[in-house]
């Protein structure tokens, strides 16, 4: 009881402050917006870490910005990834919306009716200067681009290239049935060395079930509704259970973690496992001890699989055009190639721009497969207000495959789906 | 008669307004208005997003989604595990608080020192303390998981976190060990307050021992005992990050109790069912507080 009256007051609190802070000097039109001319208004950042470097990268650009908007006073708040979606959550509960959002998931605002759409506060070359086939992951079920992608992202199978030396293993596993007896191999070389990692706990679930998913040629789409009991699912999950079931994946596959499976990995006691190249360019950095190489992810047929993520900027509807000027005039100086360089570089994830990923392909050995996956990734069906409830579903209850069949588990997702409507 | 002293009545609240007034205002402002606000918002339909779309009705606690009713929530023994969450902290801490201050009110060599180190858990953070074990018990990485292989006791690391079951009972162990402080306390000052001269009359009249320890000493101590069960079974109930930190495994796992579940229920279907579990489980927590109080009869004089 404690815990909610503190809460209880603390919002009571921002929404005063909200209330007050609204009700100034809102004008009724907007200035023109060249350098110095906006008038005097805040604008609120909040944005995830990506890594240390994050709210140092994001502090470039609102420096440079105020040195041509001294006017405008920009907030930043930049929190951890594992507990985002609470202090978003907080944020909207006390009407407290920043003008800019960095995440991962739009469509539950844009229903809403919370957003600006992104061509109001962006102009049309700052739009123009994304990879289309990214932007379009922004788009939601009603045809309208809620978000802009601000970072890409991809993630394959990464292997321990001396392990799969060791067990006598010649290249990187294509099809579901060579990942399995590699995965066998590996475990086999005994000490506490695991085949591959499979991270079915909160923070990756729905990513790996995904991934198999796709292997088995389904997709979570089917017409215009999100399915999650479906015979390819049941066939993805039987092949994960196996796997688990062989003992050739790292214990406790069910309460893992990305980061966890990653530390396995880094220490040289991970066969292969599903990664992105913000991760490995920790493994390279601080674990030059452990070398790997990336390929495509295997499927059932052997048809290479990748996963693409983008996450996005999201400007949410504050009603004062002072402060969504504002937003409008720093989103295109975010995208600008000199400060969005540094930005995107900052997470260790690909860019999104495609002068940024003409530059990276040509420079960025370290990534050259990663941004070769692009051009066939999959995205999950994120402009859909019901992926929500799905994604939630999957990273609660998928790792209980570990003791239950496929089948219970996969219904037991449905039933949580459907119960929301 | 009566007329002149109501004036004065009402003069003395009129002149006691000022000193209440900050105190009305917490009360108002940190008690009734969160309270009412929770209330409010059990009946109001949200997304998950935790924007507002309107009347909920019950749906909260009994719709296709509501806190009670929501597929594949093990209700009941998620109800099991508060009762014995409550139940089993509360009774080993007092017992072993009974014995702890007993052995602290002897007069020895280095006593002092020993108090210090035993109000240690109490001055440490709960989510540190927590935190600590949890990686302390990591497969990989955790120095009692060390411990217990090379000492012979497991064969292999177990992931004593992993599992919903193991975790709960860890959580029992932790929750145990940070509520032993307050309660040795609690019940020191009681033992102190025990006059020499009653037990050494007791000794005089013959009184052994264990005769003078549950015919003398327990009873005094009856009145402190009181207070430290009753602040433990409503800190243990509504304790939330022993149970949030060493359990993890996502979602509607058997190693909830209604507290940790109301997290759970915010995280995926938004306030409106987490406000009215919390109702319920407010309501639940008077209950079992009823029953301590039924069972005990702390008004009834010694």
């Amino acid at each position: 009881m404690a815990r909610f009256a503190t809460t209880g007051l603390a919002v009571a609190t921002v929404v005063a402050l909200a209330l007050t802070g609204c009700s100034g000097g809102a004008a009724p039109t907007a200035s023109t917006g060249a350098d110095g001319t906006l008038s005097a208004t805040t604008i609120k950042i909040l944005a995830p870490s990506y890594s240390e470097s994050s709210k140092s990268d994001w502090q470039k650009i609102i420096t440079e910005f105020k040195t041509k908007q001294p006017n405008v006073t920009v907030e930043l708040q930049i929190e951890g990834w594992d507990d985002f979606s609470s202090k978003v959550q907080a944020r909207i509960q006390a009407k407290d919306y920043p003008d800019i959002l960095n995440d991962n998931a739009f469509a539950g605002a844009a229903e809403a009716g919370l957003l600006y759409p992104v061509n109001e506060v962006m102009s049309a070359n700052t739009l123009a200067s994304i990879e289309p086939a990214l932007l379009k992951n922004g788009m939601g079920t009603d045809g309208k681009q809620w978000a802009a992608p601000d970072i890409a992202s991809s993630r394959m199978l990464a292997y321990n290239t001396d392990l799969f030396a060791q067990a006598g293993i010649a290249k990187a596993p294509t099809t579901w049935s060579e990942l399995a007896a590699d995965a066998q191999k590996i475990t086999a070389l005994g000490g506490d060395i695991h085949g591959y990692g499979l991270p079915l706990g909160k923070e990756e679930a729905q990513v790996e079930s995904s991934l198999w998913l796709w292997g088995a040629g389904g997709d979570w789409v089917q017409g215009n509704k999100l399915v999650a009991n479906q015979p390819a699912a049941v066939e993805a999950f039987t092949e994960m259970k196996k796997l688990v079931d062989a003992g050739v994946t790292q214990p406790n596959a069910g309460a893992t973690n990305r980061q966890q499976a990653a530390d396995l990995f880094n220490n040289g006691k991970l066969g292969m496992m599903l990664s992105h190249s913000g991760l490995l360019k920790e493994t390279r950095a601080k674990f030059p001890q452990t070398k790997f190489a990336v390929a495509p992810i295997p499927s059932k047929n052997g048809d290479p699989v990748a996963f693409g993520v983008t996450d996005f900027i999201l400007a949410f509807n504050n009603g004062d055009a002072n402060r969504k000027e504002a937003t409008k005039q720093f989103l295109d100086l975010m995208y600008s190639d000199s400060m969005y360089q540094t930005w995107y570089a900052g997470t260790g994830l690909l860019p999104v721009t495609t002068s940024m990923i003409a530059k990276g392909k040509a420079s960025d050995t370290d990534n050259a497969a990663f941004y070769d996956a692009l051009s066939y990734v999959k995205f999950l069906p994120v402009g859909d207000p019901k992926w929500d409830a799905l994604q939630k579903a999957l990273q609660g209850t998928a790792g209980t495959i570990t003791s239950d069949t496929p089948e219970n588990v996969l219904a037991k997702i449905q039933a949580q789906v459907d119960a929301q409507g | 008669m009566t007329a002149p002293r109501r004036r004065g009545r009402a003069h003395e609240v009129r002149a006691a307004l000022p000193w209440l007034v900050p105190t009305l205002i917490l009360i108002v402002g940190v008690v009734l208005y969160p309270a009412v606000l929770m209330g409010w918002t059990a009946t109001r339909k949200y997304n998950a997003y935790g924007v507002e779309r309107g009347p909920a009705g019950w749906d909260n606690f009994v719709g296709p989604a509501g806190a009670l009713t929501f597929p594949t929530v093990p209700i009941p023994q998620i109800l099991i595990n508060t009762v014995v969450w409550v139940v089993v902290v509360v009774a080993i801490t007092v017992a072993l608080s009974l014995l702890l201050a007993q052995f602290l009110n002897q007069k020895f060599r280095g006593r002092k020192l020993l108090r210090l180190v035993i109000i240690l858990p109490w001055a440490s953070s709960v989510v540190m303390t927590a935190t600590v074990f949890n990686y302390g018990l990591q497969t990989d990485v955790g120095l009692f998981n060390r411990l217990l292989v090379d000492t012979g006791i497991l064969e292999a690391a177990y992931g004593f976190t992993k599992n919903p079951t193991s975790a709960f009972w860890v959580a029992v162990f932790v929750a145990i060990y940070v509520s032993l402080p307050f309660t040795t306390y609690t019940i020191l000052a009681g033992l102190q307050a025990v006059p020499e001269d009653i037990l050494e009359a007791a000794h005089m009249d013959g009184a052994n021992r264990f005769q003078r320890y549950t015919r003398i000493v327990l009873p005094m101590l009856r009145p402190a005992l009181l207070v430290a069960t009753l602040i433990n079974i409503i800190n243990v109930f509504n304790s939330l990050p022993i149970l949030k930190i060493l359990n993890e495994t996502p979602g509607y796992n058997t190693g909830h109790t209604t507290t940790t579940l109301i997290f759970e229920y915010k995280a995926q279907l938004g306030p409106g069912v987490a406000s009215a579990l919390s109702l319920v489980n407010f309501a639940f927590c008077l209950v079992v507080i009823a029953i301590y109080l039924a069972a005990v009869q702390p008004t009834k004089e010694v």
